[in-house]
């Protein structure tokens, strides 16, 4: 009789190792009611701005002997669509405490430092402040199975998006090819989001939603054309597909 | 350095064996010391193809497990002097391989003087493919005048410009090659097959060659004969073209053009 039994493997579950990215807060005061009004006053016109993302949060920067209430800060973050799951650094009693709100220590989980920049002889000006999430620009061709998400953002596409591939992205998705996937633009309910592209074959094209496939062929001033679309009447509305009008270079010499 | 080519296609039953056999065989050929390993564990193919089942003891899994050299499992082809062939496993599944022992397989084969690696890749995108591809510096990519070909090879390209081992260590990419096969220029008229435009407009990379449909292939897989040593075929005729525009060679394109039809052979039948 063989005895392999031993290393049978149970039916209804495996243990694996798993990574995860997290967002870090690194909290400097244990004042609530002021967290709470600076949240507020950065992201409270951005009710979208976070999706839920897991959350470590860093106590290093907090003094020693700040008591913390966990429970309420937990429920503040969890307003603004982040989840916290662990915290990070600070003293035992607020580790302790942290725990008893339900969180895990991570004490291994880091911030990502930015890669030095290469020291440039000139002097180069600071940017006055942090300057805007600019479109996530895409030069390569997209291939069947590919897909891009241009998080909180527009899309640019400078290649072909191939049959296939999928191009999403929370603004408008601009792609200077053929547009043969699938286009998901507004994927976080913007209606004003739009879909250009300079020859519109796609498997399927949404906006904020509202789609459209390519199972009923596409009106032929359009199909294949450079094509501009966007959604009217919002959620409720429907996709309106005109075609580019690429207006000529003007001419030059004239005064 | 020995340069590695993986023929793959995503798709299963295009003729990546059948190409992995000739372009091998041509490459030995054409004077260049050649290995042919056949990727596809469980389902090995390679060994049939080129006419060798019966003097397979050793195999490509148990080089990598350590159960037998190189030399031991390596077998010379009879056709070819230049060439050897590493036959699959056929007891094992893809499983069996990993990157640090195909790794040291095919460093072994470099330093034993092999100028090219053709890696038969199974169909597929798992492990076995993946394996297949990771170490490439060439890719030939075989696709079938068909849209679900197509859109495999497509799949497959992103793959190797992603996943394979230059992707990922942001060196000069691999060098992909289209190879269609199964082209029937008369079919293509018809529209019952994609043209050749058709198939560059989406994949949009180099053709090296274009194999047309024959019966010759089946032939040849039929006898264990590559179908390059077929003479006179257009088969053996189109891959000798694949290898010379492979080695650097400027080859018109032949096999592309729809043939007229005399008037007997349209009384009588094409076949």
């Amino acid at each position: 009789m063989t005895v392999a039994l031993a290393g049978r493997a149970p039916a209804t579950f495996e243990i694996k190792s798993a990574n995860l990215p997290l967002v870090a807060l690194l909290l400097k005061s244990a004042d609530l009611r002021g967290l709470a009004g600076e949240l507020q006053a950065r992201y409270g016109e951005l009710p979208e701005f976070f999706d839920h993302d897991p959350l470590v949060i860093d106590l290093a920067p907090l003094p020693g002997d700040a008591e913390v209430d966990f429970a309420a800060l937990v429920k503040l973050l969890r307003n603004h669509r982040v989840i916290p799951v662990a915290v990070r650094g600070g003293s035992p009693a607020q580790q302790a405490a942290a725990r008893e709100a339900g969180l895990a220590l991570a004490e291994e989980a880091q911030p990502l430092r930015p890669t030095p920049v290469p020291v440039r002889e000139q002097p180069v000006e600071a940017p006055a402040a942090a300057a805007p999430l600019g479109a996530l620009l895409i030069d390569k061709p997209l291939r069947s199975g590919q897909q891009v998400y241009a998080r909180g953002r527009d899309l640019v596409v400078m290649a072909m998006v191939n049959p296939g591939a999928e191009v999403i992205a929370d603004g408008s998705i601009h792609v200077y090819a053929p547009l043969r996937g699938k286009a998901i633009a507004g994927a976080r309910g913007n209606t004003e989001a739009r879909i250009l592209t300079l020859c519109l074959e796609p498997e399927l094209i949404s906006i904020a939603g509202v789609y459209r496939t390519s199972d009923a062929a596409l009106p032929p001033e359009v199909l294949g054309k450079p094509t501009q679309v966007r959604l009217e009447g919002g959620v409720e509305g429907r996709l309106v597909m005109e075609p580019l009008e690429l207006a000529p270079a003007p001419a030059r010499g004239k005064p | 350095m020995a340069r590695i080519i993986v023929v793959t296609s995503g798709k299963g039953g295009v003729g990546k064996t059948t190409t992995s056999a000739s372009f091998a065989s041509g490459l030995a050929l054409a004077g260049h010391r050649t290995v042919v390993i056949d990727f596809d564990v469980g389902l090995r193919n390679l060994d049939l193809i080129m006419g060798c089942e019966r003097r397979v003891v050793y195999d490509f899994v148990n080089v990598i497990q350590g159960e037998a050299t190189l030399n031991q499992a390596l077998i010379k082809d009879k056709n070819c002097e230049n060439l050897s062939v590493l036959a699959a496993s056929q007891t094992r599944d893809k499983e069996a391989l990993n990157k640090d022992g195909v790794e040291r397989v095919l460093k072994e084969l470099a330093e034993m003087g092999f100028e090219y690696i053709v890696c038969d890749s199974p169909a597929g995108i798992e492990t076995g493919a993946l394996m297949a591809m990771h170490f490439a510096d060439e890719a030939l990519v075989v696709t079938n005048p068909e849209v679900s070909s197509v859109r495999d090879s497509d799949r497959i390209l992103g793959m190797l410009s992603s996943k394979t081992r230059r992707a990922i260590e942001g060196k000069e990419p691999i060098k992909e090659h289209l190879l269609i096969t199964r082209y029937n220029p008369n079919r293509v008229d018809q529209g019952q097959m994609l043209s050749l435009e058709d198939i560059q407009d989406i994949l949009r990379i180099p053709l090296i060659g274009v194999v047309p449909e024959s019966e010759t292939v089946l032939q040849a897989s039929n006898q264990g004969m590559p179908a390059v040593h077929l003479k006179g075929t257009d088969v053996s005729e189109a891959y000798k073209d694949v290898v010379d525009r492979f080695l650097g060679n400027d080859k018109p394109m032949r096999f592309v053009d729809p043939q007229k039809q005399g008037f007997l052979k349209r009384l009588f039948g094409s076949r």
